[in-house]
């Protein structure tokens, strides 16, 4: 009855995590709440196997994890150029405009702020990494676990721990310096800036980048420095409570529909 | 009593420099000998996962241009090196004991023959050694051998990029 007690608490405070865990790997609103369903159903089912090797939030890390995994194994990853390939299909489809330019007006939830589009995008480009090393990368440097604690919800040593974050790191520090025109001049997307003047057309769009830490510190050549100024405003926002999160639960629906027909046809 | 010192303060030396990264070669008429051993401050895993995941390999190790194929025992390999970028060489993985030696060849004996074999040891204050050993052999060996560019650079950088990569990886903050 402690048990069911403790876990029911665990499950509560770390539940906003979990969500934002979740959806950050599957893209896709009804997925996360299927799984975050599903974790809490497991827990309590095994509650009297947990043997409290390790904390109730990291064991119920584990679960999700897992459900995650068996949920995206067999899909495909999307590419680097996630972005370029969304925005073509979104410049094609008036309804997803108007239905956004609604979301914008009359939702509280409907803000346009730039810092929750570099959220948003960091969910989408992640998804080009291999799975187990994109939720490695979240588990480390947004959800704040220790390796040790990795290890045991991946079911990795500590030493693949280590090695699919560098590797996950690099290629994700690799694709924004090619790619993200906040941090690089010569970079090929722009639409945090394209999409604020479309949501904000009264906003000045330089005012608001020079908010931003990481576009402040964009001449630095530490790149792996910028990728952590990235990974502290993903870490920052709640996809589902910010007050952008409505605008941008529904361009990612839509990302995630656009990739579902692209990766068909390729 | 004197001798028997000397030979083993030459000993002594010859293994220090072994780890230095500091490459070495042999010539002989029929063949020619390349090794490079380093000392590196990371878990053994982490150091044979940097030198077995094929498709990564070029990320991190400077004299790699391209690596094909699975690096596992039997699988043939394609690799492109700033040895000679002209050149892909075609490479068998004939030898594959985790953690411990990896054998890669091609050629045909007796004739030509390269074989490269990798090895890491443990040692005891929790650092590795990471060798890396090449001899090209063959009758046709004295024929080829003034176009084949020496790889002591490469060698040397290879060992280079290993330590400073599986260092960096080892020392992720907890």
């Amino acid at each position: 009855m402690e048990n069911i007690e403790n876990l029911n608490q665990e499950f509560e405070k770390c539940r906003s995590q979990l969500k934002a865990y979740i959806l950050r790997i599957t893209t896709s609103k009804e997925d996360t709440e299927d799984i975050i369903q599903e974790t809490y159903l497991k827990s309590h089912k095994n509650i009297n196997s947990f043997r409290g090797d390790s904390s109730l939030k990291t064991w119920l890390f584990t679960i999700a994890s897992n459900l995650a995994k068996d949920l995206m194994r067999s899909k495909k990853r999307w590419p680097e150029n996630v972005t370029d390939i969304c925005k073509e299909a979104a410049m094609g489809n008036q309804a997803f405009f108007q239905e956004a330019m609604q979301i914008r007006m009359s939702s509280s939830q409907g803000n346009f702020e730039i810092k929750e589009h570099i959220s948003f995008c960091f969910t989408c480009v992640s998804k080009s990494i291999p799975l187990e090393h994109q939720l490695v990368l979240l588990l480390k440097e947004v959800h704040a676990f220790k390796v040790k604690e990795i290890a045991t919800i991946m079911e990795l040593t500590e030493a693949m721990v280590k090695y699919y974050l560098r590797t996950a790191r690099s290629k994700m520090v690799e694709i924004y310096d090619h790619r993200c025109s906040l941090i690089n001049k010569t970079g090929v997307c722009h639409q945090c800036t394209e999409l604020n003047g479309i949501f904000n057309p009264k906003q000045k769009a330089e005012e608001e980048l020079r908010k931003i830490e990481m576009v402040k510190n964009a001449d630095n050549p530490d790149k792996e420095h910028l990728m952590d100024l990235r990974l502290k405003i993903v870490e920052d926002l709640d996809p589902f409570s910010s007050a952008a999160a409505e605008l941008q639960l529904h361009h990612l629906q839509h990302n995630n529909q656009v990739m579902k027909n692209h990766l068909k046809n390729n | 009593m004197k001798k028997l010192l000397i030979l083993l303060l030459m000993a002594t030396t010859t293994i220090s420099q072994a780890q230095d990264g500091k490459a070495e070669t042999e010539k002989k008429t029929f063949s020619r000998t390349t090794s490079v051993s380093i000392n590196i401050k990371a878990d053994k895993s982490i150091i044979w996962t940097l030198m077995t995941q094929a498709h990564d390999i070029p990320r991190w190790n400077s004299t790699i241009i391209s690596l094909e194929g699975k690096i596992e025992k039997g699988e043939k390999i394609k690799l492109k090196s700033t040895v000679d970028s002209s050149r892909t060489f075609s490479l068998k993985v004939v030898s594959f004991t985790p953690e411990r030696e990896m054998i890669w060849s091609d050629g045909l004996a007796p004739f030509f023959k390269g074989v490269r074999t990798y090895t890491l040891t443990k040692n005891e204050n929790g650092s590795c050694t990471f060798t890396m050993h090449e001899k090209l052999k063959g009758i046709t060996f004295p024929m080829a051998a003034s176009s084949i560019p020496s790889f002591d650079e490469s060698f040397e950088q290879f060992a280079k990029d290993l330590k400073i990569e599986s260092e960096k990886i080892q020392n992720t903050k907890d």
